[in-house]
């Protein structure tokens, strides 16, 4: 990994968020909706919304429109929301850092209980913990989220009354409160990535167990917990950093039903709220950020792999 | 194939797997014969019935019979996830597979493109694409299609890189062999296994993801039974009424985690490692 | 005879609630002090008061700004801004006298220049205002002297103190009015009983105890927050487990389970709220009255508000006017007749019967089991009915006053007037059926000039038939308005229209929990 494929990475990933702005605008230009119908509500009257049309240059060509966007985009100005008359830049940000801040925590529970979970199972192949372990993987990864989240929310807010049922309150506001309403979406989101990362450790560490240098390890004398480590872990890991860089995309657009239920005014949900209005800055801004996080914590997963994997070698 | 079949079979996970896969085959088949109600026949005394002789799986707050509902909605479930899972998961290992074996340039060009497409998360793509479409089945379908294939494309790509470096890609490429038949005698069959396994975890993620859709308005359209659909509807009635929850969405559990075992069961069965 | 007893009874509820808050409010002094945890269902977006469009943000615009007159839960005027009013004999010029020395939040004074300035930003077409062409028939608003604005109308209106009480006519400074409104998306500066101190659309919006309020003795809670909780179910479970004090909307799934919770008290109002389905009466096939009357024909209306509504409703009659309306007139509950209306559909040219395609937005979720029942309860009749669903936005910009056959729905309005007005008039602010009749346009004209109460109510009665009759939409059902409180929160009144919450006049009871 040396630094000129380091800045290779980094052009690339710009040349990437350049086709993700192209996507992200020509799919708002083909979604069903009139801007000027969205801006101006039920009450326009025709002469207003063409007076309107005209102002926002709706009637340039789709070229001109995108080059308007974009160099705004590229100076920092996203645009002004056509629902609150807000600037969506910043209203996405703050979005960001709470989804960002629901994505860690989840993530980290699952590294915590997913990764040993999984190896543990493949060790005991066939006993009782890896039987117990497949048992609810399967559960978690066949169960959709708004039924995890509801039971989650039946037991834990309802049920036992540990939890506040609904909400969000910045931790930096009030650390305590913060938090408390935190457990439930985290809880929620983990489950799942628990169940998908802790599967696929146990079927790789098989697989790795299985191979010819551990074997070939195992003839050298080395001891278990060395080989364990040395070989099976860092092999093993390899197709886990894809998944856990894939899950974070599911994490940033698919906890929309999570933020959704435990009202946490994330991004994904701010990306809903702005689809279904079709408030189209906003989705321009939201599914641009979002590919943003996606790429940088996609370039630190093949940096990893790199640096895990040395025989691959990027051409 | 009828050999993999042979150890699919021995294998626990796959034996279980089939077998339940087997019944929702069943059920897509034959589901309407077997069926009490007609899925849309709406009972106004009949509203919330509990389970019990009249209704088995009890009434939805159209007094409709869930026991029909699930029945028939079988067919408006499973299918299309299936459909779109393969769908995703046959592009995107074509162009995986691709990438991989061409490297260098094309390998990059073909892979900036799928980061760019993957850096807009799935469900993100899949409610755009949705909603463009408009609302419907198909649309849910295709949507599902489109944000699943670059994930497997770039899965499918790993596990190829890897495989390419073993030894009997070289000895084909000594050999002499042409490109495209490496690509589909040697290095797409050796990849597959992997690939199985994820799609079959994708076929319960796409029954997950039409719930979604439904849940969001832009998937299966009412009255379908859609299985997500009729979680969806039923979620309201939650405390009232828990089982409009709880019978589709054990329905999905199940065929989620028949698809899971399927998938461990092949992947046994297909273990080229197993075969040398 | 079924219908005879909801209306009994929703006449009843109406009356015995509003009597017994008053006694209340009699007889049990106001607790000053404490903060207010209220929820809405989704977020309040916007913020300028002329241009709010949902419940959740009149919410908020309420508390912020005032109007000159507000709507009391029994849908008549009361003094706000504006402490009287009179108007001339012909009732096209009204006077109104503003209170003396109010102030906006900023300590400047609000006097008539302001009131004249909003007026004329409302009405101005550029600014895109519902207030426009629900405030009644304002030709010009004109500030007399410092505390006198006088309006002067196109033509009679016997109803302009109540209709000066909608949602969007509040009132801002001139400076802004006449000035840069943008302001006013991320900022309040208006008379309301509390000041903005934050303002999170998505998470919550936050307001304080406006001191220089006109009236001392109001709000008498010091803060609010607003909450946004989307998802009714979690919702609920917050107000059970003591998160929240208050929920404004309570959907019909989650009432029962509000009922029984300890702590928590349920409330239910009699509402003019309703749903009905839209058909184009100038297109095919809705063009032959026959269609329509068939279609109207197949539903069991009772049975509508048991699956629309839970049974937290009443069943309606294809008019608007609900018995919570005053000027509603009790005809006999339309049937559910399979033969004659086949026999409808036959004579139109359908003996086959006929495929249609019913449009419905997912929000709210009622649309949807609306379109449902009504597609199974047609069915026997010939009609094929397919439902397609859309989201909001969608609906909005393709179907909605545009479609030949949809789910609408609609809060309260304030007046007769109002409602048919903003429908079913050719000159309709929302022409959704363009049915076009003259007759019921010359009822409504007529109705709107009319002072004497017993002519005013045969006019409207009339009008009503008409629509019974002819079947411009079919309404086949009008919700109750649910919400839920902590049983400490005092002095709260369910307001029937759906957009007026009148939060400053609600307290905190002793066993309310003591927030930071």
């Amino acid at each position: 990994m040396s630094p000129a494929w380091l800045l290779r990475r980094l052009l690339l990933m710009a040349y990437t968020l350049l086709v993700v702005s192209i996507l992200v605008f020509a799919i708002t230009q083909i979604l069903p909706a009139d801007a000027a119908v969205t801006m101006l509500g039920q009450d326009a009257t025709p002469a207003a919304l063409a007076a309107l049309r005209a102002k926002l240059g709706l009637a340039d060509p789709v070229w001109l429109q995108f080059w308007h966007w974009f160099s705004a985009v590229l100076r920092g100005d996203f645009g002004i929301s056509m629902r609150t008359g807000l600037p969506v830049g910043p209203t996405m940000l703050t979005a960001l850092s709470r989804s960002l801040l629901l994505a860690v925590c989840s993530l980290s529970l699952m590294l915590v209980i997913a990764i040993p979970l999984g190896v543990l199972a493949a060790l005991r192949q066939g006993r009782a913990l890896d039987l117990a372990v497949g048992l609810i993987s399967y559960l978690g990864i066949s169960l959709p989220e708004f039924v995890t989240a509801t039971l989650v929310l039946v037991v834990l807010a309802d049920r036992l009354q540990w939890l506040p049922a609904t909400g969000y309150v910045p931790p930096s506001e009030h650390l305590l409160d913060g938090i408390r309403h935190l457990v439930a979406p985290v809880l929620t989101v983990s489950l799942v990535l628990i169940a998908h990362v802790s599967r696929m450790m146990r079927s790789e560490t098989i697989d790795v167990l299985a191979s010819d240098y551990v074997l070939a390890a195992d003839l050298k004398g080395l001891a278990p917990p060395t080989v364990l480590l040395r070989h099976v872990m860092r092999n093993a890991l390899l197709p886990v950093i894809s998944v856990v860089a894939l899950d974070v995309g599911y994490l940033l657009g698919g906890i929309i039903v999570v933020e959704e239920i435990f009202a946490i005014p994330g991004i994904g949900r701010a990306l809903l709220v702005a689809i279904q209005n079709r408030d189209l800055p906003a989705i321009q801004a939201g599914a641009l950020i979002m590919a943003a996080t996606y790429a940088v914590v996609n370039l630190l997963a093949d940096i990893a792999y790199a640096v895990l994997d040395p025989r691959l070698r990027y051409g | 194939m009828v050999e993999v079949t042979r150890r699919l079979l021995r294998t626990p996970q796959g034996a279980l797997g089939a077998a339940v896969l087997a019944v929702v085959a069943l059920v897509c088949l034959f589901g309407p014969l077997i069926a009490p109600y007609d899925p849309e026949q709406m009972d106004f005394l009949g509203r919330f019935a509990v389970p019990g002789a009249h209704h088995w799986l009890g009434a939805d707050q159209l007094g409709r019979d869930e026991m029909s509902r699930l029945l028939y909605g079988a067919r408006a479930t499973v299918p299309p996830a299936l459909l779109a899972t393969l769908a995703g998961t046959l592009a995107g290992a074509i162009v995986g597979t691709l990438a991989a074996f061409a490297g260098g340039r094309w390998d990059e060009a073909i892979m900036r493109t799928i980061d760019a497409v993957m850096a807009i998360p799935g469900l993100l793509i899949a409610l755009l694409v949705a909603s463009t479409l408009g609302a419907g089945e198909g649309g849910a379908l295709l949507a599902i299609a489109i944000a699943f294939a670059p994930g497997m494309a770039r899965i499918t790509r790993s596990v190829a890189l890897a495989v390419r470096q073993e030894d009997y890609v070289a000895a084909a490429i000594a050999r002499g062999e042409t490109g495209l038949r490496i690509v589909f005698a040697e290095m797409l069959p050796n990849a597959l296994a992997p690939v199985v396994v994820e799609s079959t975890i994708r076929v319960a993620f796409a029954v997950m993801l039409m719930a979604t859709l439904s849940f969001l308005g832009v998937g299966a359209q009412p009255p379908a039974s859609e299985w997500g659909l009729m979680v969806s509807d039923g979620r309201g009635y939650l405390h009232d009424a828990p089982w409009l929850v709880i019978v589709p969405g054990l329905a999905i559990g199940i065929t989620a985690i028949g698809f899971n075992l399927l998938g461990d069961g092949l992947r046994d069965a297909l273990n080229p490692r197993g075969e040398r | 005879m079924t219908t005879r007893r909801a209306i009994l009874a929703g006449a009843a509820a109406l009356g015995a609630s509003l009597p017994l808050v008053r006694t209340r409010a009699a007889t049990v002094m106001p607790v000053n002090g404490g903060t207010l945890r209220v929820s809405v269902d989704q977020a309040a977006g916007v913020l300028n008061p002329l241009l709010t469009r949902v419940n959740p943000e009149y919410l908020v615009s309420e508390l912020l700004y005032s109007g000159l007159t507000r709507l009391r839960p029994d849908m008549t005027a009361e003094p706000d801004l504006a402490e009287s009013w009179s108007a001339d004999p012909d009732l096209t010029t009204w006077t109104f006298k503003l209170r003396s020395g109010l102030l906006f939040h900023d300590g400047s004074p609000c006097t008539s220049r302001d009131v004249e300035a909003s007026f004329h930003t409302m009405l101005d077409p550029k600014t895109g205002s519902a207030a426009r062409s629900n405030c009644g028939p304002i030709k010009d608003v004109i500030a007399a002297d410092t505390t006198t604005v006088v309006f002067h109308l196109t033509g009679a209106y016997a109803d302009l103190p109540v209709a000066l009480a909608y949602t969007n006519a509040k009132i801002i400074p001139a400076s802004i009015a006449s000035g840069d409104m943008s302001v006013l998306a991320r900022s309040a500066n208006g008379t309301g009983p509390f000041k903005l101190v934050s303002f999170e659309p998505e998470r919550q919006i936050v307001v304080e105890r406006n001191p220089h309020y006109w009236d001392p003795s109001r709000p008498h809670v010091d803060r609010v927050e607003v909450l946004v909780y989307p998802d009714p179910t979690a919702e609920a479970s917050a107000l059970i487990a003591g998160d929240i004090d208050l929920i404004a909307s309570v959907q019909p799934q989650q009432f029962g389970r509000l009922r029984t919770a300890d702590g928590v008290t349920a409330l239910r109002v009699p509402s003019g709220q309703f749903l009905n389905v839209n058909m184009a009466c100038d297109a095919k096939p809705f063009d032959d009255m026959r269609v329509r009357q068939a279609l109207a024909l197949t539903v069991d209306r009772q049975a509508m508000v048991g699956f629309v509504a839970q049974g937290y409703g009443t069943p309606g009659n294809d008019t608007p006017l609900s018995p919570a309306y005053h000027f509603y007139r009790d005809l006999p509950l339309k049937g559910r007749n399979i033969p004659a209306a086949r026999k409808l559909l036959a004579e139109a040219g359908y003996p086959n019967g006929i495929d249609l395609t019913l449009i419905a937005s997912t929000d709210p979720g009622t649309r949807t089991q609306l379109a449902v029942a009504m597609r199974e309860m047609a069915k026997e009749a010939g009609f094929r009915i397919t439902v397609q669903t859309m989201p909001h936005a969608t609906y909005l910009a393709q179907v909605w006053k545009k479609g030949n056959f949809y789910v609408g729905f609609y809060n309260m309005q304030a007046t007769a007037d109002a409602i048919f007005s903003l429908l079913y008039t050719s000159s309709a602010a929302w022409p959704e059926t363009r049915w076009n009749n003259t007759k019921f346009d010359a009822l409504i004209a007529k109705a709107r000039v009319t002072t004497d109460e017993a002519q005013r109510k045969d006019l409207y009665g009339q009008a009503q038939m008409l629509m019974n009759q002819e079947v411009p939409s079919v309404i086949p059902v009008f919700f109750d308005l649910l919400a839920a409180r902590r049983s400490y929160v005092e002095g709260y009144a369910l307001h029937p229209r759906g957009a007026v919450f009148l939060l400053d006049q609600l307290w905190l009871g002793a066993k309310a929990p003591r927030r930071g």
